[in-house]
């Protein structure tokens, strides 16, 4: 297939742009493998030799930081809850100052003195402890190992989203599942494996092979990458949309969607299946304004069919975006040939039927799960029901009430099926969306729509949470800590934190800019609303004929897990062949020996990780905010006290870097049992878990250190005092 | 506490990158606090359940007004004071040698070098 050809496709624009990328990844790793041979291999291969300046420190931490989370779960969570997500993400107005500034001078310099690599090298040397340098090892490998597999379940789900309509990725997919076909372990979707071998082949290929100065400068690729295309889109997405007030104004009379199940009627039967994605839309026709759905879940209508049951659906609750589509200034197309001939939504789930007295014999049992078919017209239309509770029909004749769960309406095979029956009353409870329903002004106001949560997207406490989440957990990130041993000066330091302080202002303000936009411009993408940042991407620039760009801006969320990715996993192979092998095995390996160890380490740990996301776990975010807040909770506290109070000391440190982690992870043990799962946190006092991993880190590590020994004062010597000069003496 | 002593007050003083250091978190997070205890309530004062008129909401630069007074002006000072930060208080320091820079710059002497470098850079 010639570029050419693959240019005139629009939708390839991504694959292009993707290729393009790659390219420059490992000529980049090609270029840093260069610099390992003339410097030490050690300090080159997993810290850059120190020497990093302002634009590749900026850059690398802020690409760091912004995972593919930044990209994809952002855009769509302002999609979904709209304005309030601005004060979710508002602590990054002092992420760049607070997680560079408040440890950054004082960490590098306590690494350099005794000439530390690692993490946990520096809390080893710093209290002089091979065991507490041990304990750091294993919770480093421990949470980083569960990132890294969510990482690559993430990097893969993001190219499969970019990829989803390149019709060279589609073949390939499908000759795949052919080969895969009957081996478990490889799973049913054969374009998540395909992405995820792409993906991690590319990662682990120049991560392995350029080492720490690979990783920062692909970093500083990526982050110029996804600020252009944040800068490029923000002017677009607000001329578009006929400026921002407009599209403030438009969100202000807007109502989340009813998601539901319909019956829909083809016109002409077809002798061939009828195939419908997730971006068709169906039409139900009335005498009023007509109603307008999007797929929310695919579906085949199959040879000759005449009318399908039971196919979910996403309903356009506001009567001007219904306006909008159907007078077509939004980029909707109906599917010819299908049309909507019924629609129950499905937030009315659950409730009550009153069941008249002549519906039933007196004495017959409805039990727990057995289904209910309605028929009256009126006032109750035809509905299918399941049985929540036993219930008896009275002998007497009187009417019965039953608890039920209502169900799409359709065939149901069903041994236990009542059919024939007549019903006075049906009374059901809206869970569609638990907070926002039917209320206009819930996309500009807090706390936010929520589908799931009764108090609303952002409560109050949740909002406290978010602003200490940022900004403090962020400096006890690991990941974020060896970059700061890593510049090359104070100067770097000072001009790289305010590089990163304007570069989180050009892209997280314009984020919410350009995504409220996008809940004007492109409606109904609740169905799957990761996609949102693709979907503007390509509706923006095709406004302007320039598919090239689309590709180019669909490329800033690859860009963003894969510079997230290879500095996890490089901290695991540092972690392993560092701070396990040469400091506790072999102490005089030789450096041939350190580097074909660390180049193996790396392919291993890398490969180990993929094959265990073929089958990764769900809980994708979930896993992403234990691990980030968990390293929060055992690293911050001793990490601040070993740098800022001389009196702190390795018992203390030790006894509040498990505190922390008890703590956060009692609240994650608590969960399964409060609330069924391990990855629904209990929240004391409505606070995530994170605000009690701090308090407990900071006060036990504190308390502790107190009721122990103090150090020795040689230790305190080298890292608190220096020697007095014989002038300043004079 | 005998640990914060100087272990010979003659000999040794309080390293001044370590006193710099400290001096300059303590006012970090004391942004933080100011950024906190403005973006927090002021939101939720201005934001949090009022009745709103669909197609009539009031906006400045056309978002609503509590994003304006609560996220996005605490954001320009917030980047106001982090450049003052960064180019007129946070000190510049010498953060010394590692031994594998001393190793590669051929041994002894180097340390100095560099020490005098950054002390020239200082602000």
């Amino acid at each position: 297939m010639t570029t050419s050809f693959l240019l005139a496709e629009g939708s390839n624009a991504a694959l292009i742009t993707f290729m393009i990328y790659t390219l420059a990844v490992f000529g980049i790793a090609a270029l840093s493998n260069r610099l390992l041979k003339s410097k030490s291999f050690m300090s080159e291969y997993f810290l850059g030799s120190r020497g990093l300046g302002v634009w590749a420190f900026a850059l690398t931490f802020a690409a760091t930081s912004s995972s593919g989370g930044s990209f994809t779960g952002f855009p769509a969570k302002i999609y979904t809850h709209g304005w309030v997500l601005a004060l979710w993400i508002g602590s990054y107005m002092v992420v760049p100052i607070c997680t560079m500034g408040l440890i950054g001078k004082r960490l590098n310099q306590v690494a350099r003195s005794s000439g530390a690599i690692t993490i946990p090298d520096v809390l080893r040397d710093r209290f002089n402890s091979a065991r507490f340098g041990l304990l750091t090892v294993v919770l480093i490998v421990f949470f980083m190992s569960f990132n890294l597999v969510a990482q690559f379940k993430a990097g893969a789900l993001i190219l499969k989203v970019l990829l989803n309509d390149v019709e060279i990725f589609k073949s390939f997919s499908l000759s795949v599942a052919e080969w895969t076909s009957g081996v478990g372990f490889f799973g049913s979707d054969s374009q998540y494996l395909v992405c995820l071998l792409f993906f991690g082949v590319a990662v682990i290929a120049y991560t392995t092979y350029g080492g720490f100065h690979a990783v920062v400068w692909t970093d500083v690729m990526q982050g110029v990458v996804m600020v252009i295309g944040v800068l490029i889109l923000l002017p677009l997405a607000i001329s578009a949309v006929g400026g921002l007030d407009r599209a403030t104004q438009e969100m202000s009379k807007m109502t989340p969607p009813r998601r539901g199940y319909a019956t829909v009627a083809a016109e002409n039967p077809q002798s061939e299946p009828m195939r419908l994605d997730k971006d068709q839309w169906l039409i139900l026709e009335t005498s009023e304004l007509d109603r307008v759905f999007r797929v929310a879940k695919f579906f085949a209508v199959p040879a000759g069919a005449s009318e399908v049951h039971a196919i979910e659906l996403l309903e356009i609750t506001t009567p001007s975006e219904v306006e909008r589509i159907l007078a077509g200034e939004t980029p909707v197309t109906f599917f010819d040939g299908l049309s909507v001939t019924e629609f129950q939504g499905r937030d009315e789930k659950y409730g009550t039927v009153t069941l008249a007295p002549s519906s039933a014999t007196g004495g017959t049992t409805f039990k727990r799960g057995d289904v209910l078919h309605i028929e009256n017209d009126s006032p109750v239309n035809e509905r299918t029901f399941q049985v929540a509770s036993d219930q008896t029909m009275p002998a007497d004749g009187s009417e019965v009430t039953i608890a039920v769960i209502q169900k799409p309406s359709g065939e149901y095979l069903h041994s236990n099926a009542h059919g024939g029956l007549t019903a006075t009353n049906v009374s059901m409870r809206s869970v569609s969306y638990a907070y926002g329903a039917d209320t206009p002004g819930v996309y500009v106001t807090g706390p936010g729509p929520s589908a799931t949560d009764s108090v609303g997207f952002l409560s109050l406490s949740v909002a406290i949470s978010f602003f200490f989440m940022w900004a403090i957990s962020g400096s006890g990130q690991p990941s974020n800590m060896v970059r700061l041993m890593a510049f090359k000066d104070t100067m770097t330091l000072r001009r790289a934190i305010f590089t990163v302080a304007l570069y989180y202002t050009c892209i997280y303000v314009p984020l919410v800019f350009i995504f409220c936009c996008a809940r004007v411009l492109v409606p109904g993408m609740e169905a799957e609303p990761d996609r949102i940042m693709p979907e503007i991407a390509v509706y923006l620039t095709n406004g302007i004929g320039a598919a090239w760009l689309g590709g180019l801006l669909i490329a800033a969320p690859f860009a963003a897990v894969m510079s997230t990715v290879d500095s996890f996993l490089l901290m695991i192979s540092s972690a392993m062949v560092r701070d396990i092998y040469q400091r506790n095995v072999n102490p005089d390996a030789s450096e041939g020996t350190i580097k074909k160890l660390s180049y193996l380490c790396t392919l291993i740990v890398g490969s180990a990780a993929m094959i265990v996301a073929v089958n990764p776990p769900d809980f994708l975010q979930d896993i992403i905010v234990y691990v980030g807040s968990g390293l929060a909770a055992c690293f911050l506290a001793p990490v601040v006290f070993l740098l800022y109070w001389p009196r702190s000391n390795v018992q203390g440190s030790t006894i509040g870097m498990l505190a922390g982690f008890s703590a956060h992870f009692s609240m994650y043990v608590t969960g399964a049992f409060v609330n069924d799962s391990f990855f629904r946190p209990y929240r004391l006092m409505d606070f995530d878990p994170i605000i009690i991993g701090l308090f407990v880190s900071f006060t036990v590590t504190y308390l502790a250190t107190l009721a122990t020994p103090a150090p020795p004062q040689e230790l305190v010597r080298k890292y608190f005092y220096r020697k007095v000069e014989a002038d300043s003496q004079a | 506490m005998a640990s914060t002593s100087p272990p010979s007050s003659d000999e040794f003083e309080l390293d001044p990158v370590f006193l710099n250091s400290r001096r300059e978190a303590i006012v970090i997070f004391g942004l933080w606090f100011l950024c906190f205890i403005w973006a927090v309530p002021v939101s939720y004062m201005m934001g949090y359940g009022h009745e709103i008129v669909p197609g009539n909401v009031p906006t400045i630069f056309g978002m609503p007004t509590w994003i304006f007074w609560g996220i996005v002006c605490p954001w320009l000072v917030a980047d106001v004071i982090t450049t003052w930060l960064c180019f007129r208080y946070i000190k510049n320091d010498d953060l010394g040698v590692a031994p594998e820079e001393r190793a590669e710059a051929g041994g002894a002497g180097s340390e100095s070098a560099t020490g005098d470098a950054a002390a020239k850079e200082s602000v």
